[in-house]
């Protein structure tokens, strides 16, 4: 299922080695950078397009016109400043616009909901498109399921992925398999779930989880987590559009501190589409979500990279994955067993994990717990000294 | 039509007649000085009543009004109930023969089945648990496409073979494919219910309606559902069919307050409780439901009350938990079919030769399709792998099914199991072990 998921990677080139040295003297790099620091964070990010002409240039990038606009692409296009809330508020305002048969639902989201995803929506399109339901996550994914059968749009919330638990047994049981096992027949493919993701900075044991991996293994489901206002709304609009149940889980984190250029026509970006954000050719770095910057840090606290022509594995030869869940089982389990099944000869090194560690997320550990920079560095230097 | 007849809560009356002091400012509840505890949702502290219309020898009850049916309408009911345990008899022992892996009966059930099924209008969109097969027959499903699904082959139109027998779907007849975990179907129900809600042409027109039984009814799904679709709300009948059994568990130990309908009222939502051998009362309280569920555009409850004559599932042996005097007592004293076959044939629509000439029809169809189904291969093996997905086919399912057509490559003739299953396949699986 990585075919399902989009997953952002990071090849990147050699370094030497007594860049160590400065690393470790900026241990601290998952941090805002030091007044007049040199390390980007999410408010510096170079993988922010911080211009229009940067935001229409976006890989992949499909406008979604009402009029055939093919072959004049980008010619009169607008963007406009926004951060991660404001993009989703976007494209479900996009979704509710183009689709009489979408419906937006949760808990708290009438009144703009908890993260302002859905300001002033429901005063747009009418408390019977967009209105609050009983506070019950089985009932939510439940009821979504059964408008999806109906052939309607319904765009879910859960109000954090540490309660999409209670909704386990329907996402999993239920809509991943209404296709398959009606024999086509029916199916849920108008479903799409959001849900906040991934830690925050004190969120405890359940305002931080990233429980992507417990989806993945369920066939029928899509899941999709962006890295940012572009990508929130163009790979939700893709995935309240695909044919299939789609969970899209938007990393808490960057709600209101990713900010970028995101034009604001309707447009579409593909799903199961990898992206290279970095061309290197000495090691492959593979992430999604919040860690896309902690990795960037990184990234800086080695020399600039030089251009290189190799984005896989198999040219790198040595690849570290990263994410914020628990290690056992957790994804990077399963892309290790793929890389490791089709790049046999060509690994260079072991195929390393930085992630959460095998324990929940506790509150005030937190900063030891996320695969920040030093870790992800730390890696880095492991599997290039090999 | 009748609902003067159908016994109506009272549960807003309050339960403490003293002068009250006003109202809390967030509710209507009166201010009361006096301490007083409450344990039941009729205002006689009663039990909540069954509706009934027919007693046990098919003969209307003092005070009850009959449904205007005609006899043809009459007859229709009477096949479609006897249908059901010929169906239910031929599955049961073909199942034994081991020619199908499972089956559900839904023998004692059938006047709840058959006269809900009547109640509502063929394009309610229905959703089951696994025991209502007769909603489908009464909408024209046909002893094929059962016999089809059970068998799993390539005439299954509910899923290509991938469930288990009785796990029947069908659009055309908008009855929502049946899964096995129970009670998910009933938040899904309220789902349904405000999309019909939301569409311009059945808003006004069609329902949701939504089977369980009463140990469903014990799933956090069956709170999330009715809360749903009463607060929401949304146009959804919920029908439970209460038959005494949750495999061995007795209701008794399933609930402790007054059954399934006694919730209702805690959700805000009309309810009624009636008795589900009678088909007639079944009938009567169904379309009032529908009636109500239409007007009101959110959730009323159904609680048929029953008795589970047959075993769970094949795969149980009910003796085990209750005894077999109790089950050949219920059948005899309380049988849904013969008390209307009784009322029929005091209306002179019904006699011992068209009983004997119904029985002996519906086993030869039934009969014939087993015979028919039983000779028809299983779709193609590539059916496997479809539907997983809508869309462009994801790597790893190609990647898969490929190592399929590998390993069939090269054990599919000398691996016995593999070489007796690929024969029951469409084409002798060649659509893999050619590709």
């Amino acid at each position: 299922m990585l075919a399902s998921r989009r997953l952002s990677s990071i090849p990147f080139a050699s370094h030497s080695r007594s860049r160590i040295y400065f690393i470790r003297r900026n241990s601290s790099a998952a941090e805002p950078p030091p007044a007049g620091g040199h390390l980007p964070s999410i408010a510096t990010s170079q993988i922010l397009k911080s211009t229009k002409e940067k935001a229409l240039r976006t890989p992949g990038l499909l406008w979604n016109d009402d009029e055939d606009t093919t072959g004049i692409v980008n010619v009169g296009r607008e963007c406009r400043k926004m951060n991660v809330y404001q993009a989703v508020r976007d494209a479900l305002s996009i979704a509710l616009t183009k689709d009489d048969n979408a419906v937006v639902f949760g808990e708290d989201i009438a009144f703009g909901g908890v993260f302002r995803c859905t300001m002033g929506l429901a005063e747009e399109f009418g408390r019977e498109r967009v209105f609050n339901t009983p506070l019950t996550e089985q009932g939510i994914a439940g009821f979504a399921i059964g408008m999806a059968a109906m052939g309607h749009t319904a765009i879910a919330e859960i109000q954090f992925a540490d309660y999409i638990f209670p909704a386990f047994d329907q996402l999993v049981n239920e809509a991943a398999k209404i296709r398959y096992r009606s024999g086509g027949r029916f199916n849920v493919g108008g479903l799409t779930v959001r849900t906040p993701t991934m830690s925050v900075g004190h969120g405890g044991l359940y305002h931080s989880q990233s429980p992507e991996g417990f989806f993945m293994g369920a066939s029928g489901l899509k899941v999709v987590i962006p890295r940012s206002p572009i990508q929130a709304k163009g790979l939700l609009l893709s995935s309240i559009r695909d044919p299939n149940p789609v969970i899209f889980m938007e990393p808490k984190i960057l709600y209101r501190s990713a900010i970028e250029q995101v034009p604001i026509d309707d447009f579409a970006l593909p799903l199961g589409r990898a992206e290279t954000l970095v061309a290197g050719a000495d090691l492959t770095l593979l992430t999604w979500g919040t860690p896309i910057y902690h990795c960037e840090t990184a990234l800086h606290m080695l020399d600039d990279p030089p251009p290189g022509d190799s984005r896989s594995v198999a040219r790198t030869g040595r690849l570290v994955i990263v994410h914020e869940a628990g290690m056992t089982a957790g994804v990077g389990a399963e892309i290790a067993a793929e890389i490791q099944k089709r790049c046999f000869l060509r690994l260079a090194a072991p195929v390393k994990r930085v992630t959460g560690w095998d324990t929940p997320v506790a509150l005030q550990y937190e900063k030891f717990y996320i695969p920040d920079a030093v870790r992800i560095l730390d890696s880095i230097v492991e599997t290039l000294s090999y | 039509m009748l609902c003067k007849f159908t016994p109506r809560l009272r549960s807003l009356r309050p339960l403490n007649r003293s002068v009250h002091l006003g109202h809390l400012p967030n509710s209507r509840s009166p201010i009361v000085p006096t301490l007083s505890f409450f344990n039941s949702v009729t205002a006689s502290d009663e039990k909540i009543p069954t509706f009934r219309v027919l007693d046990g020898v098919g003969k209307p009850v003092d005070g009850a009004q009959l449904p205007e049916i005609d006899e043809a309408f009459a007859r229709k009911l009477y096949e479609n109930m006897q249908l059901l345990p010929t169906l239910d008899v031929v599955l049961y022992n073909v199942q034994r023969q081991g020619k199908i892996s499972f089956h559900v009966g839904l023998h004692g059930e059938e006047a709840t089945i058959i006269g809900s099924a009547a109640a509502l209008e063929l394009d309610d969109e229905v959703l089951g648990q696994y025991r209502e097969m007769g909603v489908l027959l009464w909408r024209g499903f046909g002893i094929d496409s059962v016999m089809a699904q059970c068998f799993g082959n390539q005439d299954d139109i509910s899923g290509k073979g991938r469930q288990m027998p009785v796990h029947f779907g069908s659009p055309q007849h908008h009855f929502h494919t049946i899964s096995s975990p129970l009670a998910t179907q009933i938040p899904q129900a309220a789902g349904v219910g405000y999309a019909l809600r939301r569409t311009p042409d059945r808003r006004s027109r069609s329902i949701a309606a939504c089977y369980f039984g009463e140990g469903a009814a014990s799933e956090g799904d069956f709170h999330a559902g009715l809360l749903l679709a009463s607060t929401i709300p949304s146009p959804t009948l919920f029908i439970a069919r209460n038959n005494g059994f949750a495999i061995s568990t007795p209701s008794s130990e399933q609930y402790y307050g007054d059954g399934i309908a006694s919730r209702g009222p805690g959700y805000g939502i009309d309810t009624v409780r009636v008795d589900g051998n009678d088909v007639l009362a079944v009938l009567v309280a169904v379309r009032e439901a529908r009636r109500r569920t239409l007007e009101q555009g959110r959730a009323v409850l159904v609680e048929a009350m029953s008795y589970r004559v047959g075993h769970h599932s094949t795969s149980d042996d009910s003796f085990a938990y209750r005894q077999r005097s109790e089950v050949e007592d219920r059948k005899r004293i309380d049988n849904p079919i013969a008390r209307f076959r009784l009322f029929m044939e005091a209306q002179g629509w019904w006699n011992a030769e068209e009983e004997e000439a119904l029985k002996a029809r519906l086993k030869a169809d039934v009969m014939k399709a087993f015979k028919r189904a039983e000779a028809l291969p299983r779709c193609e093996l590539g059916e496997l792998f479809t539907d997983v997905y809508a869309g462009e086919e994801p790597w790893n399912i190609r990647e898969q099914r490929n190592e399929l057509v590998g390993l069939l490559k090269k054990y599919g003739k000398t691996w016995e199991p593999w070489r007796t299953e690929l024969s029951k396949f469409k084409n002798g699986g060649k659509d893999l072990t050619q590709a």
